[in-house]
């Protein structure tokens, strides 16, 4: 298992550095189907569905060692070269240098530290793009064994307990833990993700009806009260901006399906 | 630091948080680092730095919102409003609408001429959906596309120094206008 993660790593990082990206996009990357996502905070009442397209997704968040290979291919991202207003000084702080990663960053590790510019500059050299919030969550929301675990209550208990747990020293290399009925690796537990659309949450906060929702009675807008890592993405999601870097907070590409 | 960012977010959802958020001083590193391609009311491309060199006040908006998008641009012109000669002459405006597909050039021209702007020093831009996010993503304005297409946008109303860096924001466009005036003025 181990050994198959390196291999996907080392193509991954052939795909930004060659035009071999579509090539290495199909093993580094699963399908995951067309389908329902239930928004936490619908954009509007009647909205408590909004349909997903098939698209591609990363299998694992993407590691020290691929951020440092695209660092290292694009000069202009790294942490002594970046522009102030597109990563925030602790961008790629945790890493011993601008071109090495050091004992606090192993190298199949998931790359924290990185703003959403940055992000999206990674998986633009890919070929690729962040997921928007819609396909991370339709994603996100499959248990081991089926495309929508919400109704699972062992699954349930089991994110809960993932989403209390205080975050290691050392964060576990990608694709280690199970990976769920798509394939994908490490939704939960490990680090956030950046989503294209984070500002969206925000945006669900600002409107009257949202203020309502949250002033009045806490979660009595949410399309599921009980969800509460919705409730904690949402909430991450809400409060940031597009420069923060942060010890938590990594990411994973995305990809048309075909 | 999970916990510490759980709160920040229900702090800043709080009932009162953006009301109490307005006329801010604020500093920081120069916008014009983002790339995005505009066009103006006139199609012509251009960027987010298309008034460098002058202190410009930034905002977004979309043409056909009922409310917080014309007090935004009635807004600025207060501001406008209260500099000298001098300082007005220097001052510039670009307001980029969030709805590429309905603000068409001609729509932007529409806004000008409804506002009675001078377009000589203000522009109404807009781009696709990726230049119009990293903008927004820059200047930290947060909004979501609903389904009625319409948006749900915080008013966010930025002065930029000449060289792009952000140096004063209104998060409330009927906030007192003075601060802001203030800000634009100590610029010339």
């Amino acid at each position: 298992m181990k050994a198959l993660l390196r291999n996907v790593a080392l193509l991954a990082l052939a795909g930004v550095a060659s035009t071999s990206g579509a090539e290495a996009r199909e093993t580094s990357t699963v399908l995951v189907g067309a389908g329902p996502y239930k928004p936490l905070f619908p954009a509007s009442p009647s909205q408590t569905e909004v349909h997903v397209d098939a698209f591609r997704l990363d299998k694992t968040p993407v590691t020290n060692g691929q951020f440092l290979a695209f660092v290292s291919a694009h000069p202009a991202w790294r942490r002594d070269r970046v522009a102030g207003a597109l990563a925030e000084p602790g961008y790629l702080s945790r890493w011993a240098a601008p071109d090495a990663l050091g004992a606090n960053a192993p190298v199949d590790a998931p790359v924290v530290d990185v703003s959403w510019f940055s992000a999206r500059a990674y998986c633009a050299a890919r070929g690729m793009r962040l997921p928007t919030e819609a396909e991370w969550e339709r994603a996100a929301a499959a248990s081991r064994d089926r495309a929508d675990g919400s109704s699972d209550p062992a699954w349930r208990a089991e994110l809960l307990a993932l989403y209390s747990r205080p975050m290691p020293a050392r964060l576990p290399d990608v694709g280690t833990s199970a990976p769920n009925f798509w394939g994908v690796y490490d939704l939960h537990g490990v680090v956030w993700e950046w989503v294209e659309d984070f500002s969206a949450a925000a945006a669900a906060m600002t409107s009257p009806s949202a203020q309502l929702r949250f002033c009045g009675a806490g979660a009595a807008g949410a399309s599921d009260a009980t969800d509460f890592p919705a409730f904690q993405r949402v909430a991450l999601r809400s409060s940031l901006h597009a420069s923060y870097a942060l010890h938590d907070l990594g990411l994973r590409c995305a990809g048309s399906a075909r | 630091m999970k916990r510490w960012l759980l709160g920040a977010a229900l702090a800043l959802a709080a009932c009162t948080s953006r009301e109490q958020a307005s006329s801010m001083a604020t500093t920081g590193p120069s916008v014009y680092a983002v790339t995005a391609t505009l066009h103006d009311e006139h199609a012509v491309p251009m960027g987010l730095d298309v008034y460098r060199g002058h202190p410009v006040i930034v905002s977004m908006f979309y043409g056909s919102c009922p409310v917080a998008c014309p007090l935004i641009i009635s807004h600025v012109q207060e501001v406008e409003a209260r500099l000298s000669p001098a300082a007005r002459a220097d001052f510039r405006v670009l307001l980029v609408s969030f709805d590429a597909e309905r603000d068409t050039p001609e729509a932007l021209a529409a806004i000008a001429r409804a506002h009675h702007v001078d377009l000589a020093r203000w522009t109404f831009a807009t781009g696709s959906d990726d230049d119009v996010r990293q903008v927004a993503a820059v200047l930290g304005v947060s909004y979501r596309k609903l389904p009625n297409g319409t948006f749900a946008h915080d008013s966010v109303i930025t002065l930029l120094a000449r060289d792009g860096r952000p140096v004063a924001r209104d998060d409330d466009p009927v906030a007192d206008v003075a601060p802001l005036a203030a800000a634009a003025e100590a610029m010339r």
